[in-house]
């Protein structure tokens, strides 16, 4: 800020505006310390009371969702509206918590005591913050009577608002909610698509059934997000349809759904992946070599070796990744890959060794007295050298716990050992 | 030669009165654009966000980048505050930037590492790699040890060995709070496409209890100098950011804590370690590369993920801090002349060019040389001073009110300062800084021009105190404000 002085003959017009100027700035000044205090207090004495109540009815609302009482005689009528906000709070906290009678009890607690018809109500605000609040709440409460009133509330003017029916819609999880959020998967502007998809996924076996019965009319992008879900849900009521994709003409729907496919974990799906580690596009090739490494078989071993010489770098690295996961054939073919002709391959090979311990064992071994482990760790320290990946066996030779370890490695690295 | 003086004195007066009026009237405009978007946001936030954002598989995985150099007093602490941090999928990256002290051993000592033969991919240039560090059984921590380059040069080391699609940067002497990526990842999670780089509010850490890397206790600190850097942040984060934000001209994400998409950064090239605030001249770059491919874009701050940050407490220090600050800006302003009230770069060009250069960076000049003119006008005996006295009043007078409003937008939002003795600390330090902390600073600031203008100027070099149980308040640099 910039206060500067000023001289000189100010006129008679000039200093008034000033002297104004400066009555109204403390004016101001002041109101706002006031508007601070009256604030800071009115925020105290509101939280205070609200943790007041809350003590009081917590234990009462406990034994009513644990009990079988109705509400009324917890709370008799007729209810106290002052009392919601400490209601509302300790029954969403249990219901965060627990889930089956406990949600079932504050769900009739909800319609029983009027809250539910007061956010019903509240949808029709003309403020977009309190419509925003009454979708978030009616979600919550996860009452049946809600799915119209918050269907229509995905048509609201606010992107606030529908951003909270979708929620809403989706904790309340039938498949009539479910039905209109799929259709919002078409609008992307109207809508992030993330955030629908983390409804839609959070919504279980449910939102399977309704995707899969819309899929053929969703335009692309939305197909994308859809696969994406199938991925998340990991219902294998998919697995046909993602298959059938994996050969679809857009590169990004293979690549999501050679992704869902791993995620699924469905082995019988490991041909067709290891097909499509031919794929011209390369998304598509790091997508299935990193769906196979989820999947637990290792027919696919032999293609995946073939990977780690892919020109990208991706495949490459998800290719080895995928060897990793598959235990101790995988490792085997990691060994081998070490003798590779292509120096990116072998390196991916020893990043991986080394990340699954491998190494630490070979290194081990550099002093068994079991036959053959000696010469075959030494074979596999001189590749190593070789290939200039000395990183971990210079750590070694100076930290080894063992000091013939210690010195085998120095030799093999010639430098001096640790003490 | 006496009237001409006095002609020159009077047509500078005039100057500055149209200058303190335009100035104040962005303050003010902005102001209120923040407060809007301040009520505005608080409406927005609701509990279960973070919920889903925490509990989704799709929600992008983040890389977190430490910087550090010679910073064992802290660096174990921080790593492990971040490991903690509340997030779904994230790795740590810390970049050991040629450090002299046991920054890299106190690391390798403390988290049992080792070094590992990674395949390190150089999408960035950078300075030579001398080793990968890593323990097999916490496979998302990974230490870089290079050689000295700076913080840009670490940056980009970093962003070469990471696996995501999204990278925070944080200083190694920073605590960011448990939710803190929850918060700063949502508008990547609202706009996928458009989000390229958020900033979250930094606070002072001075005074406050930290305890296992987490601040414990939200104090206010005891020194003068920090608490006037607390009113300080308050305004320029909650009535300039903001203000910025939703203008969608922000230019400054701090250092300290900002999130980034990766492939837009490597696309400008990552930080330039050719400039003194490599955060602000990476966030000019980016609004310069969206713009020119005419993307649709967004870089914005959200005010409530939290990074706590310790502020120099001494003058030097300060002084040096903001010398660096405002080279930094400078620099950027040269370099990217060509936006300045270029239709091309639309409100970047038309409005926020112009106001840093001419208000941020004309103002300190200004102000000095409007001081000056007093004591001449005192020499000359042409002072009016009923109006000197009012106008100094009100020039006072406004700079308390927007500390004050920045004080009642954190009031209506966040509070994190929750006691009344904080509160009435706040009010009175709003006031007393027009006595002397600002005209210090505008005088650092009229030091860097000079410095910029005969292109020298080094980093200095910076102390650290350390978090210690209940801090003291350490000496270190910090993010721009």
């Amino acid at each position: 800020m910039l206060e500067p002085p000023v001289s000189l003959q100010g006129t008679g017009a000039m200093y008034d505006l000033l002297l104004d100027a400066v009555q109204g700035v403390t004016v101001i000044f002041l109101l706002l310390l006031l508007l601070i205090i009256v604030n800071k207090g009115w925020r105290e004495v509101k939280e205070g009371s609200l943790a007041r109540r809350r003590e009081f009815l917590e234990q009462k609302l406990f034994r009513y969702v644990t009990g079988d009482q109705p509400i009324e005689v917890v709370l008799p009528p007729p209810f106290d509206a002052d009392d919601r906000p400490a209601v509302e709070s300790i029954f969403f906290d249990l219901t965060r918590i627990a889930k089956g009678n406990v949600r079932r009890r504050a769900r009739e607690a909800f319609e029983r005591l009027g809250i539910v018809d007061h956010y019903l109500e509240r949808l029709k605000s003309r403020r977009w913050w309190f419509r925003a609040e009454a979708c978030e709440k009616l979600g919550l409460m996860g009452s049946p009577r809600a799915v119209k009133p918050l269907i229509e509330g995905l048509s609201d003017p606010s992107s606030e608002v529908r951003l909270r029916a979708t929620q809403a819609l989706g904790q309340i999880g039938t498949s009539e909610a479910l039905r209109p959020l799929v259709k919002a998967l078409k609008s992307p502007g109207r809508w992030s698509a993330i955030r629908v998809s983390v409804v839609l996924i959070l919504a279980g076996d449910e939102a399977v059934n309704v995707l899969l019965e819309e899929f053929q009319w969703l335009p692309d992008h939305a197909k994308l997000s859809a696969v994406d879900i199938f991925a998340r849900i990991r219902s294998l009521r998919s697995s046909p349809l993602l298959r059938e994709l994996l050969t679809d003409s857009s590169p990004d729907l293979r690549a999501r759904a050679a992704n869902a496919l791993g995620m699924l974990g469905d082995p019988t799906a490991a041909p067709l992946l290891i097909r499509a580690l031919e794929d011209g596009r390369w998304p598509v090739r790091a997508m299935a070599a990193k769906a196979l490494g989820r999947l637990r078989e290792t027919g696919s071993i032999r293609a995946l070796k073939g990977s780690l010489a892919d020109p990208q770098w991706w495949v490459r690295a998800n290719a080895a990744e995928a060897l990793k996961a598959k235990g101790a054939s995988g490792r085997e073919a990691l060994l081998e890959m070490l003798d590779s002709p292509d120096p990116y391959a072998a390196q991916q090979a020893v990043q991986m060794l080394q990340e699954s311990g491998v190494l630490d064992d070979f290194i081990g071994m550099l002093i068994s007295t079991a036959p053959g482990e000696q010469t075959s760790a030494l074979g596999i320290m001189t590749k190593l050298v070789k290939l200039r990946r000395v990183d971990l066996l210079t750590d070694a030779a100076r930290q080894h716990p063992d000091r013939n370890v210690r010195q085998r490695l120095a030799t093999l690295l010639g430098t001096p050992a640790g003490a | 030669m006496k009237d001409w003086a006095v002609s020159g004195i009077i047509l500078f007066n005039y100057f500055v009165l149209y200058y303190f009026l335009a100035l104040n009237l962005t303050y003010l405009a902005l102001f209120l654009v923040s407060l809007r978007e301040v009520l505005r946001f608080v409406k927005r936030t609701f509990f279960s966000d973070y919920q889903q954002i925490l509990a989704s598989d799709l929600t992008w995985p983040i890389t977190i980048l430490v910087p550090a150099h010679n910073e064992e007093k802290t660096i174990v602490e921080t790593v492990r505050s971040l490991q903690m941090v509340n997030y779904g999928e994230f790795e740590i990256i810390v970049i050991n930037d040629g450090s002299t002290d046991n920054t890299l051993q106190n690391l390798i000592d403390a988290f049992e590492l080792r070094r590992l033969d990674k395949v390190y991919r150089k999408s960035l240039p950078t300075r030579h790699i001398r080793g990968l560090y890593g323990n097999l059984l916490t496979q998302n921590l990974l230490i870089i040890d290079k050689e000295k380059g700076g913080k840009s040069d670490a940056l980009n080391a970093g962003i070469n060995a990471s696996r995501y699609p999204l990278f925070c940067s944080v200083d190694a002497d920073s605590v960011i709070e448990e939710d803190a990526l929850l918060r700063v990842v949502k508008p990547f999670m609202e706009y996928p496409q458009e989000a390229v780089a958020v900033g979250g509010i930094v606070r002072i850490a001075n005074g406050c209890e930290v305890h296992e890397g987490r601040v414990t206790k939200i104090k206010l600190p005891d020194r003068v100098l920090p608490i006037f850097q607390v009113v300080e942040y308050l305004r320029a984060f909650l009535t300039g950011r903001i203000g910025w934000s939703v203008m969608k001209s922000l230019l400054i994400i701090s250092g300290a804590f900002g999130l980034y998409k990766k492939s837009e950064v490597i696309e400008v090239g990552g930080y330039d370690g050719a400039s003194d605030t490599e955060d602000l001249e990476l966030v000019v770059q980016l609004h310069e590369n969206c713009r020119r491919k005419r993307s649709r874009y967004r870089i914005v701050f959200v005010p409530d993920p939290v990074c706590w940050t310790e502020v120099p407490s001494t003058w030097k220090v300060l002084l040096r801090q903001r010398n660096r600050w405002h080279r930094g800006l400078l620099q950027s302003l040269w370099r990217h002349r060509k936006i300045l009230l270029n239709p091309r770069y639309g409100i970047i060009g038309a409005v926020a060019f112009p106001y840093f250069l001419f208000f941020e960076t004309l103002g300190p000049f200004i102000e000095i040389l409007g001081y000056l003119a007093v004591i001449l006008s005192i020499i000359l005996g042409i002072i009016n001073w009923h109006f000197f006295f009012l106008f100094f009043a009100l020039a006072v007078l406004y700079g308390v009110f927007l500390s004050i409003a920045a004080v009642l937008l954190e009031e209506l939002s966040f509070r994190r300062y929750p006691g009344w003795m904080d509160l009435a600390k706040l009010v009175v330090y709003g006031v007393l800084e027009n006595f002397g902390y600002r005209q210090m600073l505008s005088i650092s600031k009229m030091q860097a021009f000079w410095q910029f203008v005969r292109n020298r100027g080094s980093w200095g070099d910076m102390q650290r105190g350390g978090f210690k149980k209940r801090s003291t308040g350490g000496v270190q640099p910090s993010p721009s404000p």
